[in-house]
């Protein structure tokens, strides 16, 4: 089943500028053959009168169903949380909690995410070619998990506390982050092939791998050496000390706060 | 006036001696009277259980404490919401819930009458502010004395009318209800960094033990006759070995007043622990419970602890800075100038874990064990033990053998070598629960002169209704059905209003915040003592002119009026 949802120009909605709450937007839910409600403000409305929703053939289980999201995207939240199995697949750029919760399936975003894109998933994949708000594969607030399976590739940069808590899956980064990378890191694997900036901060557990630069360090990572990964030399690190963690920091360059 | 008349309702009404009688129940206004006119709106109760009113005498549900565990707790915000429906405003929130998510929750449980375990005097104002939007309830707030500097220093001079005067008037000011110890000494030793660890230890600031500032505080108590006694946190909460602190502490209360107990010890269950550490952690309900019954000036309640997540929160400090280096989970503290201090962190009670297990056998112990119901009040120390949505699981394990044993085969299993519950088999009856969750409770707090915990023409119109034939129900072996009766009530009557029905709050409902006003004579009067004014000049961040709570500030209120011996 091939899904096609054509949000239209968000200038004539009556405010343009209200997030649009589509958790509904998922295989699971077309496959289910619900009715698509989304949130605009206080009211509940129909899909149908923010996009042109087009449905072509049938689908015998949730991985058959392909939804391709077109048109202005930016303001639409949730937009496949909970989802199982299945594509999306967004031309344009999309707003904030896409992929919270999935577990299954994969999510390709053409444009560029907002904040916490697959929070606290726990499985399935997420590929973004642009660029990606801050939170992103995080837990969150006042969680203690973040990501715990799965995979999350950033073409772009991201922003800052990217995956904050994570406590399993891949990430990987190819551009730069902001501030606090990995912070109260639990597990998983997480590879940033730009710069960062205090990075681990209070890890336990698992992996992170810095290609670029480190900057202001945090002092509390006791320096056991280097080693060589992919034919580089990376400087490692174990900590956070101050949270007894065994968690590995491996990065090629790194600078202290002078 | 609105009148209500009940029919067929199956009333167990333990202070009016009424256990199981199939009888008609008349409201009028706010209260019950002998007989309806043909006007009033009948509600037929098919012979479902009546009870008075539900009264938690020991629960934290509003003040800065509980608002500081939402704040931190942004995921506990994420559990329990509910959507705007009718009068009920949205809530959020499981440990620590919204006001409007307490009240409603409570009102579906059949709870008309709430105590705020502790409520720092400094705080008072935001603690009113919350009542107020806690309608479906009553509400009284226990005030922290344990490290009062004016009342300590009193103390310390042997002074104990001095120290009754600074009570009367911190009570009058801050509109409080009854003085409540929290590890008494050990949280004003916390603003140092120390602690106490036994009742006959002194603490660095005053030359004071525990027992001293207990002792005191129960002959200052009784001095001003108080409707409640002495509401005491005892001090090492929480520690292996502490049953004997418990027992120490138990020995020393003089039985002062014939209408009610001396003091009311809180969250026993907490205070029960054998052992040396954590390693050969024990249950010592039995001595506990045993020196309850030989005292009957003590009255206890369990502070039962319930498996899963939750949020502990208490003005001991120093004990929820232990608790935050076994958890390693995220710590608030707080230092409240001259009074108190607090702690907060979220726990999670597993049944994996020994040390939990062993907590949850402790309190259905103490009330097993516990010969007289009025002297052992169900709670679970709202939310330290579990949020109080668990009491009617609580009911039916107290109730049934079979149900205990059930769970008791899911626990840690090295429980059954360090706890005697296994081998308990006596089981609750409803008049014993009645006594337990309304009666006892009112008769502990000294309520019943204004009405509350009994049914009788006079009494304020509080009733709740569950849907509970108890005659078809075998509570040992239907233990499902006493939970389901108990978690939602038929009908919830607060001041003559049917408020909640079926779990729903049908009305906004408005509440009554009750609190003390001891008359002193002019000697005694704070307000005009210069060594008090001192100490609000010298210490205080707020000037004393500023610190007492307008009784415009509250909402609706009744002044308690106690007549003095200064």
């Amino acid at each position: 089943m091939n899904v096609t949802i054509t949000f239209r120009n968000r200038r004539n909605r009556r405010n343009p500028f209200i997030p649009i709450e589509a958790e509904m937007i998922t295989p699971d839910a077309f496959f289910n053959n619900k009715e698509i409600c989304v949130g605009e403000g206080n009211r509940t409305v129909h899909l149908n009168e923010l996009a042109d929703v087009g449905i072509e053939g049938t689908a015998s289980s949730v991985d058959e169903i392909e939804i391709l999201i077109r048109g202005d995207a930016s303001l639409v939240k949730r937009v496949g949380e909970y989802m199982t199995g299945g594509t999306i697949t967004i031309e344009g750029s999309i707003g904030m909690h896409c992929g919270n919760f999935m577990s299954g399936g994969r999510i390709e975003i053409l444009g560029s995410a907002d904040g916490w894109l697959g929070r606290e998933m726990q499985g399935g994949e997420i590929l973004c070619h642009g660029d990606c708000g801050d939170y992103c594969a995080s837990g969150y607030r006042g969680g203690r998990r973040g990501m715990r399976g799965g995979s999350v590739e950033v073409i772009g940069s991201v922003g800052d506390f990217a995956c904050e808590h994570i406590a399993g899956g891949d990430v990987l980064i190819h551009g730069n982050t902001g501030d606090f990378a990995c912070a109260e890191m639990k597990g998983g694997t997480v590879t940033i092939l730009g710069d960062t900036s205090r990075v681990c901060a209070n890890m336990s557990n698992g992996t992170c791998y810095v290609y670029g630069c480190a900057a202001e360090m945090i002092p509390t990572f006791e320096k056991r050496g280097t080693i060589n990964h992919e034919g580089l030399l990376f400087h490692h690190f174990r900590g956070d000390v101050a949270n007894r963690g065994n968690g590995d920091l491996y990065t090629a360059r790194f600078t202290y706060l002078q | 006036m609105a009148e209500i008349l009940l029919k067929n309702a199956y009333v167990i009404d333990p202070i009016s001696g009424i256990n199981g009688e199939l009888m008609d129940i008349a409201l009028s206004g706010s209260r019950i009277v002998e007989e309806a006119s043909p006007k009033a709106e009948v509600i037929d109760c098919h012979g479902f259980l009546t009870l008075p009113g539900g009264i938690d005498s020991h629960t934290h549900y509003s003040g800065t404490k509980v608002n500081f565990g939402r704040y931190m707790s942004p995921e506990d915000m994420r559990a329990g919401r509910t959507a705007r429906r009718g009068p009920m405003h949205i809530t959020s929130g499981y440990s620590v819930p919204t006001t409007y998510g307490n009240s409603y929750r409570y009102s579906a449980l059949g709870y008309t009458t709430l105590v705020e375990g502790a409520m720092a005097p400094l705080e008072a104002r935001h603690t009113h502010e919350e009542f107020k939007f806690t309608p479906l309830q009553d509400s009284f707030a226990n005030t922290l004395f344990d490290g009062n500097w004016g009342m300590l220093r009193a103390l310390e001079d042997n002074d104990i009318k001095h120290a009754a005067a600074i009570i009367a008037w911190t009570l009058s000011a801050v509109k409080g209800f009854a003085i409540k110890l929290t590890n008494p000494g050990g949280t004003e030793a916390w603003g140092f960094g120390k602690n106490v660890s036994c009742i006959n230890q002194t603490i660095p600031t005053f030359d004071l033990t525990p027992a001293d500032i207990i002792k005191g505080a129960i002959r200052a108590n009784e001095l001003l006759h108080l409707p409640h006694s002495v509401h005491l946190h005892c001090n090492n909460l929480g520690t292996p070995g502490n049953f004997t602190c418990t027992l120490g502490t138990f020995g020393h209360v003089p039985d002062l007043n014939d209408k009610r107990q001396s003091l009311y010890a809180t969250h026993v269950q907490f205070h029960s622990y054998g052992g040396s550490g954590w390693g050969d952690f024990c249950s010592k309900s039995e001595p506990v419970a045993k020196m309850v019954n030989l005292r009957p000036q003590i009255v206890i309640d369990m502070g039962q602890v319930m498996f899963g997540r939750t949020t502990t929160m208490t003005a001991d400090g120093p004990m929820e800075f232990n608790l935050y280096r076994l958890h390693h989970d995220k710590w608030s503290n707080h230092d409240i100038e001259l009074e108190t201090g607090s702690g907060i962190i979220p726990v999670n009670y597993r049944k994996k874990n020994l040390v939990n297990s062993i907590m949850w056998a402790i309190g259905l112990e103490l009330a097993l064990l516990v010969e007289n119901p009025w002297q052992c009040m169900l709670t679970t120390d709202n939310p330290n033990g579990a949020p109080f949505v668990k009491y009617p699981e609580i009911i039916a394990l107290l109730m049934s053998k079979r149900y205990r044993d059930a769970e008791f085969a899911t626990i840690h299993q090295d429980t059954e070598k360090r706890v005697p519950l296994p081998a308990i088999d006596r089981e609750l009856d409803w008049h014993e629960i009645a006594v337990m969750t309304r009666a006892g409770q009112a008769k502990a707090l000294g309520i019943i002169d204004i009405g509350k915990g009994y049914l009788s023409p006079g009494a304020e119109g509080d009733i709740a209704i569950y849907p509970l034939r108890i005659d078809d129900i075998d509570p040992s072996a239907d233990y499902e059905k006493v939970i389901k009766g108990f978690s939602q009530t038929e009908y919830t009557i607060k001041r003559g209003r049917v408020v909640s029905r079926r779990g729903d709050a049908i009305i906004d409902g408005e509440n009554t915040t009750f609190w003390v006003k001891p008359k002193v004579p002019a000697a005694y009067d704070m307000q005009h003592d210069t060594a008090f004014q001192e100490l609000f000049e010298r210490y205080y961040s707020v000037r004393m002119s500023n610190y007492p709570v307008q009784e415009e500030y509250l909402h609706r209120n009744h002044c308690i009026e106690t007549e003095t011996d200064l």
